[in-house]
């Protein structure tokens, strides 16, 4: 079963008189059950995307066009009204900085609360106490927190928390959004791990965002690879990580030091990310690409199924030869 | 030959917390070597006093007791030294927007460095000098980027000239303190190969600070780990990634996110917590799985395990011996 259907979406922000094309052009599924890793590098248009799929983007940004079906629903068209029956009940996001997504003034266990009443207003006391603390112990922490207030946390423990906030109305649909860039190296590990076991425990399908492929390695199985607002390269993550075939991945994959023979050097992406303000003509990674040649500064590449994946590029048949 | 001696060095921040007075004991008794043209890699999570280290190190810092020798001659104790010995150390900071002054153009802020220090024979020497070197490191064009501000320049960019601005002074020492750590993984590569070439063809010794692993290995010739204000294990880089003997290198390395190969996680209880008070045995005890009760009462010494291997542990020592 698809969750999620992602129908060739452009996002823009309306910026003075010029409009920033952040996310162009996108499309790809999402199954029952999958994990996808959103890689790209800030202003790949990833958090664009993630927001648009829960509908939180700021007033300047808009929906060109496309489509985006969630759980059989075309979000894009829905009512704001409509959109909150849904939002954090059958799908919620997890935030970046959770310092500034928790309510400063308010307990952990009120903010849970809240998320709760609203959407189930019939629940009782009791209920609702039982349900915050089976969350908690989902993410492991213990019920105290419950009286505290979010200064009293630690980073690890208020990342939980956004996490247990986020799968309190038992959601189908969870989107992690850096969830744990800001941690620590071991703090960042077990988290990872936590989410890998509740997306198998819960049955979550699952997005996850990420600047760092080694974060999509341990936990994702799918890939979904932007860059300045367009897909490059989505398939499954063996094959795009370990056999990546669009010159971007490649690239991307070449700058991280895990993936270099002893002796060998890291190698950069040279040039900057094109203007998006700019319409753009032929392919956006055209003017760094090694491998570009006339046809990808002129025309535009579809996405093209190549096995199990789809790449937007001219050039598969011969980067992959090389 | 050793550039840098280190030996018994203690940092303690003073914290009023409830009346009483405490102090965070930052760095608390490090001794160690860096010889001529090495690149010495501190690994450690956030509050382990890896930066706090750094700080000291480019006497940025008074220390609270120890000694620092650079060249055999003593650097401690005062922060009022010679300008020629401030010149031989620099230091490279996490944020270039922070580190560059808003109100004085990039070009300023490198050539008032080389005027102060007398380095090139007149003003446009200096200037030329400044040109030749932006060319060279890709900060193109350089007569144009010369008179911008640090605002109008992107964090690549600015990092590339923060390195610069250190390295126009022909150091001896050089601390990087997470240098790249808010750069996007394609830039990040770039940079860090700008860094390694001026560093290698300047014959200039390097303290490389980093929370990442793959990075530290990639950079450092030898890597040293910290926790909680202690160094916990110190050899090779590639010895300490092939065969780490301390628990918490072990943790870390097993925790961090790669992409090669899937290893097995220790498991680890808790998070990284501040000492305020004084610490009774090994500071890593509490939330070691191997910890035995002579962990909890007497603090490991930093032993030679093998060659060039050092580790500050009971049960490895113990092994070791047996």
């Amino acid at each position: 079963m698809k969750v999620l259907q992602i129908r060739s979406v452009s996002i823009r922000y309306v910026v003075g008189k010029k409009e920033v094309r952040a996310v162009e052009d996108v499309s790809f599924d999402v199954q029952e059950r999958d994990v996808v890793g959103l890689v790209g590098e800030s202003g790949s248009g990833k958090t664009t995307l993630a927001h648009g799929i829960m509908r939180l983007l700021p007033p300047n940004a808009y929906f060109k066009n496309g489509e985006i079906l969630l759980l059989g629903k075309n979000i894009v068209k829905m009512k704001e009204n409509e959109v909150r029956k849904y939002r954090w009940k059958d799908y919620s996001i997890v935030f970046q900085k959770s310092m500034n997504a928790l309510s400063p003034v308010h307990r952990v266990g009120e903010q849970m609360k809240e998320a709760l009443l609203i959407h189930q207003p019939n629940l009782s006391d009791e209920q609702m106490m039982k349900r915050i603390r089976e969350t908690l112990d989902l993410v492991r922490l213990p019920s105290r927190v419950i009286r505290l207030y979010p200064h009293e946390l630690s980073g690890g423990m208020m990342q939980r928390v956004m996490i247990a906030l986020a799968l309190i109305n038992n959601p189908k649909f969870v989107i992690f959004d850096e969830a744990t860039t800001a941690l620590d190296v071991v703090t960042q590990g077990q988290i990872l791990d936590e989410i890998k076991k509740l997306v198998k425990d819960l049955s979550l399908t699952a997005m996850v965002i990420t600047h760092d492929i080694g974060v999509v390695s341990e936990i994702c199985n799918k890939v979904a690879v932007m860059y300045a607002g367009r897909l490059m390269e989505f398939g499954p993550l063996d094959k795009v990580v370990y056999e990546p075939l669009h010159p971007y991945t490649k690239a991307l994959l070449k700058s991280h030091p895990d993936f270099l023979e002893p002796g060998e050097k890291m190698m950069g992406i040279p040039g900057n990310l094109p203007d998006l303000t700019l319409p753009m003509k032929g392919c956006a990674f055209a003017p760094r690409c090694p491998y570009a040649e006339k046809i990808c500064f002129s025309e535009t590449p579809k996405p093209v199924e190549v096995g199990e994946r789809v790449v937007a590029c001219f050039k598969v048949k011969e980067v992959e030869r090389t | 030959m050793n550039i840098l001696e280190v030996k018994n060095l203690k940092k303690y921040f003073p914290l009023r917390k409830f009346g009483k007075k405490h102090y965070v004991r930052a760095v608390d008794g490090v001794s160690f070597t860096v010889e001529e043209k090495e690149i010495i890699g501190i690994l450690g999570e956030s509050g382990c006093g890896k930066s706090t280290l750094g700080l000291l190190i480019s006497r940025l810092e008074l220390e609270t007791e120890g000694e620092i020798k650079f060249r055999d001659q003593k650097i401690s104790e005062t922060l009022r030294l010679p300008k020629d010995i401030r010149r031989r150390i620099q230091i490279i900071l996490q944020n270039p927007y922070d580190s560059f002054d808003p109100r004085l153009t990039v070009g300023d802020s490198l050539f008032i460095p080389l005027k102060i220090n007398q380095i090139g024979d007149s003003d446009d020497d200096r200037r030329n000098m400044i040109l030749e070197y932006m060319e060279k490191s890709g900060l193109t064009p350089s007569k144009d980027l010369y008179r911008r501000y640090p605002h109008e320049l992107s964090g690549g960019q600015l990092q590339r000239l923060s390195i610069l601005r250190a390295m126009l002074l022909k150091p001896d020492f050089l601390v990087a303190d997470e240098c790249v750590s808010m750069l996007d993984v394609s830039v990040r590569a770039d940079v860090i190969n700008l860094l390694m070439d001026l560093v290698q063809s300047l014959d200039t010794s390097m303290m490389f600070i980093t929370h990442d692993i793959s990075l530290g290995r990639y950079v450092s010739d030898r890597i040293l780990v910290m926790y909680l204000g202690k160094i916990v294990e110190m050899a090779p880089a590639d010895v300490i990634m092939e065969n780490p003997l301390h628990p918490y290198t072990r943790i870390l390395i097993s925790y961090s996110p790669t992409l090669i190969k899937k290893k097995t996680r220790i498991p680890i209880k808790g998070e990284v917590q501040t000492l305020l008070s004084e610490p009774k045995g090994c500071r890593f005890a509490p939330r070691c799985p191997y910890a035995q009760d002579v962990c909890y009462q007497t603090e490991p010494n930093l032993v030679e395990i093998s060659s060039n291997h050092f580790v500050a542990c009971h049960i490895v020592e113990k092994e070791a011996g047996s």
